[in-house]
């Protein structure tokens, strides 16, 4: 379906005049929504034909002090991919978890969780460790969490001066 | 004494000849290793041969980056193996780290850990670089100069500090 | 009955990566599975807020390591949709047969790696002289056999002449005129048609709860491809055929991506009479570090060996990109499909179940 017709229908049937749906390209369409909104506007969204989730995924935007969690959907009917975008305050960010719609959510859900700290209600993994083991910092996908401060820190390089090994390397070419 | 001394070198040239190497896969190292096991480049011709278990291991092959997470496997790993053993590293990150220098999870420099016999450079070392990697190591093993484990058993304090930095106090279990 | 605690991987013969699942067996069987994912993780998505536009390039292609191809080309188009760049028509034609010798070389690791749970090791003796053969392409072409850094965002690096296009169909006429060997030697081994069929079945109504897909999904029925689907490149002018199958078991999946090595060839064949003659880089503003790309975000996708592969860029119109996901194809089957599917699978199939459904660590890890 073209997608001026799918976009069409979408705000025809949901009931929200307000959305306001943006083309990145003849397949793809942005839209943000109320966090509020989230579930209801997924449900609906998965019955008119968008049943694959294909991402869920968070961006820091930490100038504006929010939490912006992105869900990427596709339709194989419609051929079209759909972004649905929310914003949530960076200060202790909770959202819904959609675990119930989409089970595969839960791991998803549980990647945000772990690198951004961001909390689902609802989702039972919140706070686990998953990716990462024994990790001791901020959530490291945050943009103020400083990769190469934290590299020097526990991954130092040795010191060639106080070296006292007697071992040569050997690097072959 | 002499006889000793007749008795080691002649055992390292026999080692040196039936090395079996870890299937470990630390890393991206690893995508370049079916090839060299296999038809093209055949490396059981060297007398090397892949090992499922640590225990009749010879060779642990950190093939290119290491996490954290699996630093803490491999040195688990690599106790387990009876000696004479040896580690190869592979790539540039396990020499400084790399292109991930900056990353948070992976170590910079591998020496710091484990005691590596040899380093292949390159990203990744070609199969011919790998066998040519792997007779520079049988060379060494001849030669006696290949005592990286020795060197670990001596230094254990050193190697031990090091690790609980990168992975703290619990260096065998996780929380 | 007892319950026993089984860590399987990392260090296993039957693990393809450095990946470990926790399995609860009861007898052979297993009751509960946990993927225990991270021991890749590098922090790609950090690493790459860091770097410049035009340097991440020389670090995505390791997200995957058996495919880094499709890296390349999903960030490329991710950023050329961000930018509105277009891509010269034979810069488009060379993507399409980077991408799908690529695929070739996956597949036939993929037929020789289950030589290792089934104990064929004639398998992969045969099935990765294949895939070097291909190597030896990307090496002719870009200089390197696994990392090759080919595609860029507005087009590729550099040409390709006459005597490689010849090479590469040399090459892939030698490849068929033995895939019907592959076909004897693995598709009719007993071995194989024992250990396999009906070993780690899927039906349909898991795939789309997991949301696996690429062969995985087609061997449940569903006809979903990402170049049919969603065209990109120029796959909507290519004649070529998306093989499915009824019945999903570890046979059928295998088998399909035998089918799959076939298209490729045929689609390789077009590309090669078809391609036109030009330029093959639209460059961007200004020298590769100045680079700035527009505000904006966009969700490049592919559809890889194992399924749908997409990167998720925002961008704020900086010489660094914002935030990158990447969405590895593996994904849904390698965490949730593992704690959902396994259960119920024998001890000595969960290897085979992890083999065909191409779960792919480094992807999964990131």
């Amino acid at each position: 379906m073209e997608q001026k017709k799918v976009i069409e229908k979408i705000s025809n049937e949901y009931g929200i005049k307000k959305i306001k749906f943006k083309k990145i390209e003849n397949q793809q369409f942005k839209v943000k929504i109320n966090k509020k909104e989230i579930i209801n506007f997924l449900t609906y969204l998965k019955n008119i034909g968008f049943w694959q989730l294909s991402l869920i995924t968070a961006v820091d935007w930490i100038d504006n002090n929010q939490f912006e969690i992105v869900y990427n959907l596709v339709s194989w009917e419609l051929e079209q991919h759909i972004i649905v975008k929310t914003f949530i305050p960076r200060e202790n960010p909770r959202i819904t978890s959609i675990i119930n719609i989409w089970p595969v959510a839960k791991y998803y859900e549980w990647d945000v969780n772990e690198y951004f700290g961001v909390v689902f209600d609802g989702n039972p993994n919140n706070g686990k460790e998953l990716f990462l083991e024994n990790w001791d910092d901020k959530p490291p996908m945050r943009k103020d969490f400083d990769p190469l401060n934290y590299s020097k820190e526990k991954f130092p390089e040795k010191e060639y001066k106080n070296f006292r090994m007697k071992r040569k390397r050997e690097v072959i070419e | 004494m002499y006889t000793k001394k007749l008795m080691e070198k002649i055992k390292n040239i026999i080692r040196g000849h039936s090395l079996f190497m870890l299937h470990y896969c630390t890393g991206c190292g690893a995508i370049e290793l079916p090839p060299t096991m296999t038809s093209r480049f055949d490396m059981e011709r060297l007398g090397i041969a892949p090992m499922a278990t640590p225990r009749q291991a010879d060779i642990l092959l950190i093939t290119g980056y290491l996490s954290a997470k699996t630093l803490r496997r491999v040195i688990y790993t690599y106790e387990q193996m009876q000696s004479p053993k040896w580690v190869v590293g592979f790539g540039s990150c396990t020499i400084n780290g790399g292109i991930y220098y900056d990353s948070y999870s992976t170590i910079n420099e591998l020496d710091l850990y484990l005691p590596v016999d040899l380093y292949l450079a390159g990203c990744m070392p070609r199969p011919e670089a790998i066998i040519n990697g792997f007779e520079r190591l049988i060379e060494k093993i001849e030669n006696g100069d290949a005592d990286g484990w020795k060197h670990y058993k001596q230094n254990r304090e050193w190697y031990k500090k090091n690790q609980k930095q990168a992975l703290g106090d619990s260096l065998y279990t996780t929380r | 009955m007892k319950e026993v605690k089984l860590f399987h991987g990392p260090n296993h013969p039957g693990m393809h990566g450095n990946f470990s699942v926790h399995l609860t067996v009861d007898g052979d069987t297993v009751k509960k599975a946990k993927p225990n994912p991270g021991m890749l993780h590098r922090g790609f998505e950090k690493l790459m807020e860091r770097r410049l536009w035009m340097s991440n390039i020389a670090l995505i292609p390791r997200v995957c390591v058996p495919e880094p191809d499709i890296n390349e080309t999903v960030y490329s188009m991710a950023v050329e949709k961000i930018e509105e760049l277009e891509v010269p028509e034979r810069a488009k034609y060379l993507r399409v047969i980077i991408l799908e010798l690529a695929r070739i070389a996956v597949h036939m690791m993929s037929i020789g790696g289950i030589g290792g749970p089934t104990g064929v090791y004639t398998a992969p003796n045969w099935a990765l002289n294949e895939r070097d053969m291909i190597l030896d392409i990307f090496e002719k072409i870009t200089g390197h056999r696994i990392y090759h850094m080919y595609i860029v965002p507005g087009g590729v690096r550099q040409d390709i002449n006459e005597e490689i296009l010849e090479f590469i169909e040399n090459t892939i006429n030698d490849i068929e005129s033995r895939l019907k060997d592959y076909y004897e030697i693995i598709f009719e081994s007993p071995i194989i048609h024992k250990r396999l069929k009906g070993t780690a079945p899927l039906t349909k109504e898991q795939a789309l709860d997991w949301g696996v897909t690429g062969p995985g999904l087609r061997s449940t029925g569903v006809k979903y491809d990402v170049r049919k689907k969603f065209p990109y490149l120029v796959y909507d002018k290519l004649d070529f055929d998306i093989p499915i199958a009824e019945e999903s078991d570890a046979y059928t999946r295998l088998y399909l991506k035998y089918l799959e090595v076939k298209q490729s060839i045929k689609i390789i064949r077009q590309v090669l009479s078809d391609i036109p003659k030009g330029k093959v880089r639209n460059k961007l503003m200004g020298t590769a570090l100045k680079w700035k790309i527009k505000e904006g975000e966009a969700y490049g996708k592919v559809e890889s060996s194992r399924g749908e592969f997409g990167y998720y860029i925002v961008s704020t119109g900086g010489r660094y990109p914002y935030r990158i996901q990447v969405r590895g194809a593996s994904y849904p089957q390698g965490l949730y499909g593992i704690e959902a599917g396994l259960p119920g699978t024998r001890l000595e199939d969960v290897s085979i179940w992890l083999d065909t459904m191409g779960v792919c660590s480094p992807e999964v890890d990131r």
